[in-house]
């Protein structure tokens, strides 16, 4: 067997280096573009969740405009598909895993519908880099979208109630009071998120991305060494991720510290 | 019981929780005619706080009418001028009615003056210079012109209030409804806010305010009603209700508050 990790397999590595910086190139995109997907797609989900859509509210109408007594007719008229559409999809997204999410999209989604083959910035290819952030986004929409539900929701309802009290509709509740307040509050949960995104990118190779994982398993099958590319991906991850992560609780800190001097 | 000069008309008001498991409010008859203030009390859970909530429909009430300015309000689609099915702007009617609460609720991402002016601007009654100049003159009258740029973090729980009834009258309502408006202040920044409210209820404002202060409703209310169980129990004028007593609830609350 001899040594786990031997310093001369590092300079068998050295040759392959490119597939590194290529594949932090394509992690980095990778998640900048799920991260994109993932907050438009919340935003739909977090609006629908939130939304006061009654279709069938005329069933819970009594003749003169009051509302009805029956409780069944009360609860169809109160039922929001919208919402409910965008809960299923939340709960399914979060209740299942990643990798089964990505097979499911990656073979069936676009196993139907066929991608244009052709590579972009030299080493990206499209037909899987596309399903990729298809995939991540719609994952990653989910849980952007109970971030977004949870940040709304915390905002106190008299704040409401003060908006509404003074003849806001709902709409210019949400708008002038309630999102400027919310959007404070989960940025910094977006931006983990963003965190999040980086290293579970790291799945995707398993569809043939070629992000710094599937260079991981290049150079195993190049040079029959597997602890040295890992050290190496591990090194990169840890470099993208650990400063993002310092950036954001520095930007915290500093929005909270606003809030401080505000209570003096 | 309806005059012309009748403004809110309250009939048979019910509101049930869990399926009428719980009854806060169990049958509620009241007429208010312009410019009465009325003070409700009563002990806590008596309902009187939902009765309030019920009359610009923070709460939707479960059964009854409530008419104002001869609309009743708690039909979703009503009958317009030319006798069609409408929908109901409860918006509208709100701007009318001005309500103050018992944790001021206050916007904090906004500036006092910002705080007063959103409202009638972006509903178009104003300009935002016809609307900063209401705002600057209502901030004189309570003694906060100097705070108009202030953020609401930065006031005492009196300020808070003063703000927060400031700028319901921004959107001039017919009516004020207030919600244990001095319930949640440290004790010595009460008078500032009675104040405020004594004055506005002499300037002829029509006001419907819960409360625990008994001072307030003897010296300021034309009329007090008693809640308890979800039920008015007794009303009259500050004198009948604190001098006269007759129902055995009363006189027991009054022995309690006093």
């Amino acid at each position: 067997m001899g040594d786990l990790i031997k310093l001369e397999n590092f300079s068998k590595i050295g040759p392959f280096m490119k597939l590194f910086w290529q594949g932090t190139a394509v992690t980095v995109l990778l998640s900048l573009f799920t991260v994109a997907i993932g907050f438009i797609l919340a935003i739909v989900l977090a609006t629908m969740r939130l939304s006061e859509f009654r279709p069938f509210a005329f069933v819970g109408m009594t003749k003169d405009g009051k509302l009805t007594d029956n409780p069944t007719l009360r609860a169809i008229a109160k039922f929001n598909p919208l919402s409910f559409l965008a809960t299923a999809y939340v709960e399914i997204l979060r209740s299942t895993p990643v990798i089964v999410q990505i097979f499911i999209i990656y073979y069936g989604v676009f196993g139907v519908i066929s991608l244009p083959k052709f590579t972009f910035l030299g080493f990206v290819k499209f037909e899987r880099f596309f399903p990729g952030i298809v995939a991540l986004g719609m994952n990653s929409g989910a849980y952007l979208c109970e971030i977004m539900r949870s940040g709304i929701q915390s905002i106190d309802r008299g704040q409401t109630e003060a908006a509404r009290s003074l003849g806001l509709s709902s709409f210019q509740t949400l708008r002038f009071i309630i999102l400027p307040q919310a959007i404070k509050n989960i940025l910094p949960a977006i931006a983990n998120e963003f965190v999040v995104i980086i290293k579970e990118s790291a799945i995707t190779y398993t569809i043939g991305v070629q992000d710094i994982m599937s260079a991981v398993n290049s150079v195993k099958s190049a040079t029959f060494t597997i602890m040295e590319p890992l050290l190496v991906a591990t090194a990169i991850y840890f470099c993208l991720c650990f400063p993002t992560s310092k950036l954001i609780a520095y930007i915290e800190r500093r929005m909270s510290r606003g809030d401080r001097r505000h209570n003096d | 019981m309806a005059t012309a000069d009748t403004m809110i008309e309250v009939n048979g008001l019910k509101k049930h929780y869990n399926r009428g498991a719980i009854k806060a409010l169990d049958g509620v008859d009241i007429a208010i005619t312009k410019g009465e203030v009325v003070v409700v009390i009563g002990p806590s859970g008596s309902g009187k706080s939902t009765f309030l909530r019920c009359l610009n429909l923070m709460e939707e009430p479960t059964e009854g009418d409530i008419n104002f300015d001869g609309v009743d309000i708690t039909k979703k689609k009503i009958k317009n001028a030319e006798g069609k099915m409408v929908k109901l702007d409860i918006d509208k009617h709100r701007q009318k009615m001005g309500m103050v609460f018992q944790h001021f609720n206050l916007f904090p991402h906004m500036t006092v003056l910002k705080n007063m002016t959103l409202a009638p601007v972006e509903l178009k009654k104003m300009t935002e210079a016809e609307a900063n100049e209401k705002a600057l003159k209502l901030l004189d009258r309570v003694g906060l012109r100097d705070r108009a740029e202030a953020y609401p973090n930065q006031l005492s729980g009196g300020q808070k209030q003063r703000i927060a009834i400031v700028r319901a009258l921004m959107m001039e309502p017919e009516v004020m409804l207030f919600d244990e408006p001095t319930s949640a202040l440290d004790p010595e920044m009460v008078g500032e806010v009675l104040d405020v409210m004594k004055e506005l209820a002499h300037s002829g404002m029509t006001m419907v305010v819960v409360t625990h202060e008994m001072g307030f409703a003897r010296e300021v209310g034309t009329r007090v009603v008693f809640m308890d169980g979800g039920r008015i129990v007794e009303q009259g004028t500050p004198e009948e209700i604190f001098g006269y007593p007759s129902s055995e609830r009363l006189k027991s609350f009054l022995l309690k508050v006093l």
